[in-house]
């Protein structure tokens, strides 16, 4: 495969509650990016509902991620033309990420072949739900988006999400370190050190040993999530978006950009029944502004050093 | 100055943040979490009611001192010294263990309402009483239990130290018991850290 020398950047959109405009907001995205001339990959990684292709107005690949995992055909082998120039498709199989038949190292396979991609940008669309190769997947990215909308059911299953990759970031971190059982002890005797979160057990680690914090320090700078509103209906709604970056940091320990919003559009709707891909077709919509200008945010933040005090609070 | 900082953290601005700056995050802020809009009803249990006054009683606080620093010559809320005349004193000193019960007694006979002292210590009302009727389910975090006491002793002229050596074991039993273990109905976070 191509041991080409481009370094891309790798964007994951996940996001807990499905149906929230994931693979809509992902093939907006790589839309604009492909727009501006810079060669794009879109993979869909979604489980079972691999339907980025429909929103491209593609027809399905003949190929698939099941021929890179059952008859080992190589990533770069499987990527198809759009018909949108410079944007290119990696269509999802049936049996996807969320899926107790890939085994550990088929992923880090799959995660080689993703990284060795020749190209500015790899998308990945990820589906609902948490599961932990979809965890994984989602930590491979640089950038790291979710996309919600402003409803509480969809916002919870956001907060839920990022929580659980907050989870597995720093359980990968303390495995890497031999920290695991340092850290369980801390933890089982967590009411005389005074800890009852997440948060504060952190806190406490950093504080008890110049090692870990600075290991956290390091590991955990440039962690941050891009959160993205959809299918806004009102200039109220959007005030939840911009609220969201203070209700992180604050009552999760998280760093989030707010990346925009896109609005409710019934032309999106008609557009996806039409198989037409939305971004060429409708330039009058308002959406399709604002999903470039989101895209643009998204791009031109550079990796974001994690705030400091991010888990003190 | 360290403080200073902590306080710029609190209002999510930099240090070079001016008065106007301070003021309209202050208030942006406090709405927030006063209110209860969506985005922080979906937070669930990592948003309860206790998180949230103590995040509103530090916001205060910060703004409050950030003011100060920047407009000095607007008044400090200068905490009201309190007039012990001898007799209390001695009074006060043949107190065995300061519990809640002996906080009480030591407010009353001083003649201060929890409403005034609210005003200074800007621990609220209800919270007074719970420390005073040792009612601790509220106090999930000693940490704040404890910055509870250390305000309310001060503002009785009590020495802090002294108080919380009597007052904290008995916080502590508490949490040991079946009772205040209870409360904890924190995620396991073992298990998610646990071993694959
Ligand atoms: N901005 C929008 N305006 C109007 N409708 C929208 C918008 N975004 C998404 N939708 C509608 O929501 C539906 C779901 O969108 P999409 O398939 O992108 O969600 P998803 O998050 O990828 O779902 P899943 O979790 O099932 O993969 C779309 O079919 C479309 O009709
Ligand atoms: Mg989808």
């Amino acid at each position: 495969m191509g041991e080409s020398g481009r370094k891309g950047e790798i964007w994951a959109v996940g996001g807990g509650k499905g149906g929230t405009g994931k693979s809509f907001v992902t093939s907006g995205m790589g839309t604009h990016l492909a727009q501006k001339g810079g060669r794009t990959i879109l993979l869909d990684a979604d489980l079972g509902g691999a339907n980025l292709h429909t929103l491209l107005g593609m027809n399905r690949n003949r190929h698939s991620l099941s021929d890179f995992f059952d008859r080992k055909v190589p990533l770069s082998e499987i990527v198809a033309q759009s018909g949108i120039a410079n944007l290119e498709l990696i269509t999802g199989s049936f049996a996807s990420l969320d899926s107790e038949s890939i085994n550990h190292a088929q992923k880090q396979k799959l995660f080689r072949h993703i990284r060795a991609l020749d190209a500015d940008h790899v998308l990945i669309d990820l589906g609902a739900g948490s599961h932990i190769n979809t965890l994984d997947t989602f930590l491979l990215a640089d950038k790291m988006i979710v996309v919600t909308t402003p409803e509480i059911t969809s916002l919870e299953n956001m907060y839920q999400f990022i929580k659980s990759v907050y989870f597995r970031k720093l359980k990968l971190i303390f495995k890497a370190h031999n920290l695991t059982a340092t850290i369980q002890g801390t933890w089982k005797d967590r009411a005389t050190h005074n800890i009852r979160s997440l948060k504060e057990l952190i806190v406490h680690l950093k504080q008890s040993s110049d090692d870990i914090r600075d290991i956290l320090e390091r590991e955990m700078s440039g962690f941050v999530i891009y959160v993205v509103l959809n299918q806004v209906r009102t200039p109220k709604d959007i005030v939840v978006g911009e609220n969201l970056k203070s209700v992180c940091s604050n009552f999760l320990g998280l760093s989030v950009v707010y990346a925009g919003h896109s609005r409710h559009d019934e032309a999106v709707h008609r557009s996806i029944n039409n198989k037409e891909p939305f971004m060429l077709l409708n330039r009058f919509s308002p959406v399709v502004k604002e999903i470039r200008t989101l895209t643009e945010i998204i791009a031109a933040e550079p990796h974001p050093l994690f705030e400091k005090d991010m888990v003190n609070g | 100055m360290d403080k200073y900082l902590q306080y710029y953290d609190l209002l999510e601005l930099p240090p070079e943040a001016t008065i106007k700056e301070i003021h309209s995050k202050y208030v942006y802020l406090k709405n927030l979490y006063s209110c209860n809009p969506i985005e922080i009803q979906a937070l669930n249990e990592d948003f309860s009611q206790e998180l949230r006054e103590e995040y509103l009683s530090r916001l205060d606080d910060a703004y409050e001192k950030l003011v100060l620093l920047m407009d000095p010559k607007k008044p400090a809320r200068i905490p009201q010294s309190l007039k012990i005349d001898e007799e209390t004193r001695h009074w006060i000193e043949q107190i065995g263990c300061f519990d809640g019960a002996a906080l009480r007694a030591v407010r009353e006979r001083l003649g201060v309402d929890l409403k005034e002292m609210f005003v200074v210590t800007r621990i609220q009302p209800h919270h007074l009483q719970n420390i005073e009727n040792e009612v601790f389910e509220f106090f999930r975090a000693e940490v704040i239990l404890r910055s509870f006491i250390i305000e309310y002793a001060r503002f009785l002229s009590l020495d802090p130290q002294r108080v919380l050596a009597d007052y904290m074991p008995r916080y502590q039993s508490w949490t040991a018991s079946p009772e205040g273990r209870g409360q904890d109905d924190l995620p396991d976070i073992l298990t998610m850290l646990g071993q694959e």
